[in-house]
């Protein structure tokens, strides 16, 4: 098929929507379908061969942060040749509330139109101040699909609209190939963990105060902590026979992430607030290492109900202790459980997603093509 | 002079402002019937996948619904509505979709099955995507200006299109689509589930409202 995208945040500044748009437009692309991408950028050269300026974004105050929008003329009339150039058989717009491409591309454009709604906004003003002026683009829309619960029933409360739940999908091919990070190449016992080091809710206390057990359990094992925070105020606060055996790596880049659940024969999640989804738990799974997580209502979904994963109760370290030296010292049990693990990364790999995604794209897109509207 | 200017702008801005829902009501007309073109597509797969299972297994009560569903189906891709008398054979074909016998048939020729159930959920997402537009249609449809000015000219309101499309719960619900079973590999003490062996199950990590079956 022939498909266009429209992203409507900056491609060259850190988000998830933008991230979402590139794994798509990449699965799409070695499924063997045309795509192109619109999207306002800051540094051309950034931009992948699939796809196409759209203009710089304005910083702009929106929904109590500085968001990078785009709406005029110039951009107006790159979106408008880029659809006239493509005549696309489906065009698919990622958050189209948000005045930029993709709401400029749905007001534009005519005849089959997916949207892709991402936020999770239970009291937007904007949306609900907006939705008269959005309700014409929006009735466009042929099928709307959210990424997650909030994202739906946030569609569902503001606009008055349902939508497929399709989630985000996960790189798996990214982090199947992983090698562990220098050092911990050795075979030596290790639990790895990412995240802030200082957010309480991600739970590294519960990790560490289970530490203590695990050692005199494990005579050699060691906990590799990867994520930004106060190293320091962290590492004061370790008793001193774990120094030696917890490494704290600080921020690691995007590249070194699958790396550090390589590093470890166990991934642990010890989050003691509610999650929205596990997709860390999911990458720590594509890795190929076992995972070890809080008894939370979205760990438990995606870990297949502690089949694919083992749980422990949140906030509990005699139990994570305990369930961490089962999985460190029972090579059969971690096999088990990576196997299965991989068995439901495989329901998230962005080309199962993809797949699903163009499930939809045929179902709306019928013997019409994309057009631009007439006014 | 300045009264004819003020009046002339005056009724180029209403005629442009009519012309507008015109062009809305005409394009949220071709997207209610591209909708309902594809919900009678998927209609029509349901039914034969339906008729095919029956077939192939003998199920007389599942072979005489899926029959009068498709008996509407010339009528209805030659442009006839979609009404009540459709919804009740849809109906009565979704109820004898989730009956035991065709889950039992389904352990003997899990292909055919997995044809059906990934049918009644195509079917239940184009059911869907049709009564969005619908709705979308009617909310301008009903506009006080558009009414009274009849700018959805003689073209009768579409209707809503309500049946029963709930996905049967299927203990194992359809083939495994990756390779290798994960039973078997459990722990003891966690077979007291059987059936439910992998994250396909229906409250598997893909539960939620999720429709299954979409992309195969």
């Amino acid at each position: 098929m022939k498909i266009g995208l429209a992203c409507p945040y900056t491609w060259d500044v850190p988000g998830g929507v933008q991230v979402h748009v590139r794994d798509l437009a990449e699965a799409l692309l070695a499924a063997g379908h045309e795509v192109s991408v619109i999207t306002p950028v800051d540094d051309e050269q950034t931009l992948p061969s699939y796809a196409v300026d759209a203009g710089r974004a304005l910083p702009v105050p929106y929904n109590g942060s500085v968001a990078r929008l785009l709406m005029g003329p110039v951009s107006a009339a790159r979106v408008r040749r880029w659809l006239r150039e493509h005549d696309f058989d489906v065009l698919h717009v990622h958050e189209p509330s948000a005045p930029s491409v993709s709401l400029l591309a749905c007001m534009l454009a005519d005849g089959p139109i997916v949207a892709t709604f991402h936020t999770a906004n239970p009291r937007s003003r904007f949306l609900t101040a907006a939705q008269g002026a959005l309700q014409p683009s929006f009735e466009k829309l042929r099928a709307r699909i959210a990424v997650s619960e909030a994202a739906r029933r946030t569609l569902v409360e503001h606009l008055g609209a349902d939508a497929i739940l399709i989630p985000n999908g996960v790189a798996v091919q990214h982090f199947a190939d992983a090698r562990p990070l220098p050092g911990y190449d050795d075979g030596r016992p290790t639990v790895a963990f990412l995240g802030r080091i200082d957010e309480p809710r991600k739970g590294l206390d519960v990790l560490l105060a289970a530490m203590p057990a695990l050692a005199a359990r494990i005579d050699d094992a060691r906990l590799l902590v990867a994520g930004p925070g106060d190293a320091a105020a962290v590492r004061a606060r370790l008793e001193p026979q774990l120094r030696s055996r917890v490494d704290l790596l600080g921020l690691v880049s995007d590249a070194d992430k699958p790396r550090v659940f390589a590093s470890g024969q166990v991934y642990c999640a010890p989050n003691t607030g509610q999650e929205s989804f596990g997709i860390v738990l999911l990458e720590a799974m594509a890795a190929g290492t076992a995972v070890v997580a809080s008894d939370i209502d979205a760990f438990r979904r995606v870990l297949d109900d502690g089949r694919a994963g083992r749980l422990f109760d949140v906030g509990d370290p005699a139990r994570l202790a305990a369930t961490l030296a089962d999985v460190l010292t029972d090579p059969a049990e971690a096999a088990g459980l990576v196997r299965r693990g991989r068995v439901v990364v495989e329901t998230y790999d962005w080309r199962t997603i993809a797949e699903r995604i163009v499930g939809v794209y045929q179902m709306v897109s019928g013997d019409r093509r994309v057009s631009l509207a007439s006014t | 002079m300045t009264v004819l200017v003020v009046v002339v702008a005056l009724v180029v801005a209403i005629a442009t402002y009519l012309t507008w829902l015109a062009r809305r009501l005409d394009r949220l007309a071709a997207r209610v019937s591209d909708a309902s073109g594809g919900l009678i597509t998927q209609l029509v797969a349901r039914a034969d996948a339906a008729a095919q299972l029956a077939e192939r297994c003998g199920l007389d009560e599942l072979a005489v619904s899926a029959a009068r569903t498709r008996a509407a189906y010339p009528e209805l891709l030659a442009g006839a509505p979609l009404n009540a008398a459709v919804e009740l054979a849809e109906n009565a074909l979704s109820r004898s979709l989730r009956s035991v016998e065709v889950a039992a048939a389904g352990q003997r020729f899990p292909i055919e099955l997995h044809a059906v159930d990934s049918g009644a959920a195509r079917v239940a997402l184009a059911r869907q995507f049709h009564n969005d537009a619908v709705r979308d249609q009617r909310a301008l449809a009903g506009r006080r200006v558009v009414r009274v000015l009849h700018l959805s000219g003689r073209r009768p309101p579409p209707g809503y299109f309500e049946i029963d499309d709930a996905l049967p719960l299927r203990e194992e619900p359809w083939p495994r689509l990756v390779e290798g079973s994960v039973r078997g590999a459990d722990a003891p003490g966690r077979e007291d589930r059987p059936g439910h062996d992998g994250p396909l199950g229906h409250d598997g990590p893909l539960g939620h409202g999720d429709r299954p079956g979409l992309a195969s």
